[in-house]
């Protein structure tokens, strides 16, 4: 067990891994009040960040911002930067679309579309793009199976999303995410809605999912961002208090807040 | 520290540190007793010594049993792991300080009540009171979560050694001398390296400290002076 | 007598109030719908949706008031439902959040409670003097007025039940707003718009006062909408009026056809609603 930590904590402090978003003195504000205070961060290519905190930290807010989901709502904005691949996906130019598409979220409760599992995932998919019927179908098919759905999910495509279980449609959730080939993925507490079984089918689907996505996830469970996470950040009242390799934070974090908070003394 | 918010989880650690300082009380009494025994031949003692080890058994036992329970429940991270996993790692080196304690006592039985072996004695007296101090001394360490003090246990664990491996070829001389003594030296061997070994459990509870309030393990080789295994002795003279 | 005691007897008499009342209303409410079935079932038959309304004393139908309701009815959800959906939408979708959202529900609601005699009085002045002439046109625009602000209102309300998470999860994908409101939002709160509609409809199928002066009556056939044109509950109020009582007992049976159709209306919008929910 000590070896795989080791190998994972080298790998997360590989110096060749690719930044995939970098996160610049970023500063957000609902209204007047500053509720993110000049955060730098890094997410590096096809690992998994952790942001971990207690209520009201800020962390699902940093998250929405790199898919500048904020924007839907008045009174918020942000101030800083935020570079993918190169670009500032802040500035007011940044085609909005075309970023969703490059970068996918998952909410905290399972939000299926009123329609059938086929027409959830193809919905995002005809954004984009004009397939075939079989094209489709095979798109759709390769969604299913990479969320792990496939299985249960293939003999009725055509019926409604809604009578899934919850597990079912969080996995429909991340299908439909995936189906639009992202390279991105935010997660916002994926499993908090969720009864242990599915939580624990989602951490594998993690697990498989950042060979080749880009993945943040934001949750309240330490233990979970101990498992999933190669890189954590402990955000607390808006600021980045410490950052580094899940291996590390977890067992030796060099701020006491961090410890606090991780051992359960406060938050 | 501040407290667990959990205020059930804060005392199962308290008494976690507890039982552990407890049975360290024991260890060392046991250590103490038996050495007693042997030096003065008092059977009786040595009879208490080799019952009292099973209590110590039995604390480890539960200090075991408390240290899984927790970690099933509570999923500790961090600090508090480190606290429970040591806990488990002191509480099977005083399990084993223990049973060194028992056989020593045991030893003590074995001899005859009368016998004459002066210089050796006095230096195994002189080796036991050395264990016994560092054994005093990384209790005190793990209770204070002293790391200073534990570092100065396991650097002195050295001298330990030197004085076994003096007393090894010191025993040897005794037996060649006179072969009527080599029961009674043969005993006094075994519980020279009982004691040595006390001396060496002693040090990975140092280390043990070390990792509890540090998080890393002792990077550098402990330093060994026993080179008895390597001792020889011609039997021409 | 003791607290307790007290309490019991306060609580008897609240119930019997209560119930009292209850009772009173659904008396009226029996009375009314008997003497109706009574009396319109009396001259209820095939002739009724066959023939046209007859002079007094001959024999007829009311053929061409039914026709012409139908006509005026369908006419004005043609008009009033797309303004009213569409309105609906940019208060619920785009403009949520402004100050002119805020105003425009406002007028809403009270256009939404307006004596419909007084839009009946408004579509007078601007269409039917200019024109010159009562229409049909100008009747089923006086309607249209009248469907207009309970369609707002409806869909505007069940686009807000649209929990917000359902357009996050769309745009989240990429999807422009209008795509998210036409395949998401409008598919999630499909039944209650449509509800809404049936509402409208049923609310306008019986309004007299705004007809009077715009599409006023015709006796004969018509489906001209550039002339008067006949509808039920204007014929209702001159038939029931008059001393002749073949034309009253017309009167009677054109009451019945328009309750009927109002209750299956409102039925039909009330299970709707109820299979909506249950999803």
């Amino acid at each position: 067990m000590m070896n795989a930590i080791a190998v994972r904590a080298q790998a997360a402090e590989a110096p060749n891994t690719r930044e995939k978003m970098v996160i610049h003195d970023l500063s957000f504000y609902y209204g007047d009040n500053k509720a993110l205070k000049n955060i730098d961060l890094t997410m590096h290519e096809r690992q998994v960040s952790a942001l971990i905190g207690p209520s009201g930290c800020g962390k699902s807010t940093l998250l929405r911002i790199l898919n500048r989901i904020y924007g839907l709502y008045p009174n918020q904005r942000a101030e800083g930067e935020v570079w993918l691949d190169g670009e500032n996906i802040l500035r007011p130019e940044q085609d909005l679309n075309l970023l969703r598409a490059k970068v996918g979220m998952v909410f905290q409760k399972p939000t299926p579309f009123p329609m059938s599992i086929y027409e959830n995932i193809a919905f995002g998919i005809r954004l984009y793009e004009k397939l075939s019927r079989a094209e489709m179908d095979e798109r759709v098919e390769r969604a299913l199976s990479k969320a792990a759905l496939w299985d249960e999910a293939k003999d009725r495509l055509n019926a409604s999303a809604l009578g899934l279980s919850g597990g079912q449609q969080q996995r429909l959730c991340i299908a439909r995410t995936i189906a639009v080939k992202p390279e991105v993925i935010l997660l916002d507490e994926p499993t908090s809605a969720l009864d242990p079984i599915s939580t624990a089918k989602v951490e594998d689907l993690i697990d498989e999912l950042k060979q080749d996505f880009t993945i943040t996830i934001v949750t309240h469970n330490m233990q979970q961002a101990a498992r999933v996470a190669d890189r954590t950040a402990f955000l607390y009242l808006g600021s980045l208090v410490e950052e580094g390799p899940t291996s590390q934070m977890f067992s030796n974090p060099k701020d006491r807040r961090t410890l606090d908070y991780i051992t359960g003394r406060f938050g | 520290m501040t407290q667990h918010i959990v205020a059930s989880y804060e005392n199962e650690l308290r008494d976690l540190g507890r039982m552990v300082t407890e049975m360290g009380g024991r260890a060392e009494r046991l250590v103490a007793d038996s050495v007693k025994a042997l030096m003065k031949r008092d059977a009786e003692l040595a009879e208490r010594v080799i019952v009292g080890d099973k209590s110590v058994d039995a604390l480890q036992r539960d200090i075991e049993e408390s240290a899984i329970a927790m970690i099933a429940r509570r999923q500790p991270l961090a600090t508090d792991l480190r606290e429970i996993i040591s806990a488990l790692r002191v509480a099977n080196d005083l399990e084993r300080i223990g049973d060194l304690a028992k056989n020593t006592a045991k030893r003590a039985l074995a001899l005859d009540s009368d016998y004459q072996a002066q210089k050796p004695l006095r230096g195994l007296e002189h080796m036991s009171d050395m264990a016994l101090e560092q054994l005093k001394s990384v209790l005190d360490a793990y209770s204070a979560h002293d790391d200073a003090k534990a570092l100065a246990v396991w650097t002195r664990d050295g001298e330990i050694d030197a004085i076994y491996t003096s007393l090894f070829r010191e025993l040897l001389t005794y037996m060649m001398e006179d072969p009527r003594r080599i029961t009674l030296c043969t005993h006094l061997l075994f519980a020279a390296k009982n004691i040595e070994r006390i001396g060496d459990h002693a040090t990975n509870i140092a280390e043990t400290i070390h990792y509890l309030v540090v998080g890393e393990a002792i990077a550098d080789e402990r330093p060994k002076s026993d080179t008895s295994s390597l001792t020889k002795m011609s039997l021409s003279r | 007598m003791d607290r307790y005691s007290r309490r019991l007897a306060r609580n008897k008499m609240w119930l019997s109030l209560s119930i009292g009342a209850a009772a009173f209303g659904l008396f009226w409410l029996a009375a009314i719908l008997s003497t109706l079935v009574w009396n319109g079932l009396a001259g209820l038959s095939l002739s009724v949706f066959t023939e046209m309304t007859p002079p007094p004393g001959s024999a007829g139908g009311l053929l061409n008031p039914i026709v012409g309701s139908l006509i005026l009815t369908t006419l004005a959800v043609v008009i009033g439902t797309p303004i009213g959906i569409l309105a609906g939408t940019y208060m619920a979708e785009y403009g949520r959040y402004d100050r002119i959202t805020y105003i425009i529900r406002f007028i809403n609601d009270i256009l939404l409670s307006a004596p419909s005699i007084i839009i009946g009085l408004f579509i007078y002045e601007i269409l039917v003097v200019p024109m010159g002439h009562f229409s049909g046109f100008a009747g089923s625009i006086a309607l249209g007025v009248i469907v207009i602000p309970v369609v707002v209102r409806t869909t505007e309300d069940m686009l807000l039940l649209v929990p917000n998470q359902m357009r996050e999860a769309a745009a989240a994908i990429g999807a422009p707003q209008w795509f998210v409101i036409s395949r998401v939002t409008y598919r999630a709160a499909r039944t209650g718009i449509i509800t809404g509609v049936l509402l409208a409809i049923a609310r306008i199928s019986g309004e007299t006062a705004p007809l009077l002066f715009t599409a006023l009556n015709n006796q004969f056939w018509s489906v001209n909408l550039n002339a008067p044109m006949p509808s039920l509950p204007v014929v209702i109020f001159q038939f029931a009026l008059s001393p002749y009582e073949d034309w009253q007992r017309l009167a009677w049976t054109g009451a019945l056809i328009i309750t009927a159709a109002v209750l299956t209306l409102s039925i039909l919008a009330r299970a709707l609603a109820s299979k909506g929910v249950e999803q």
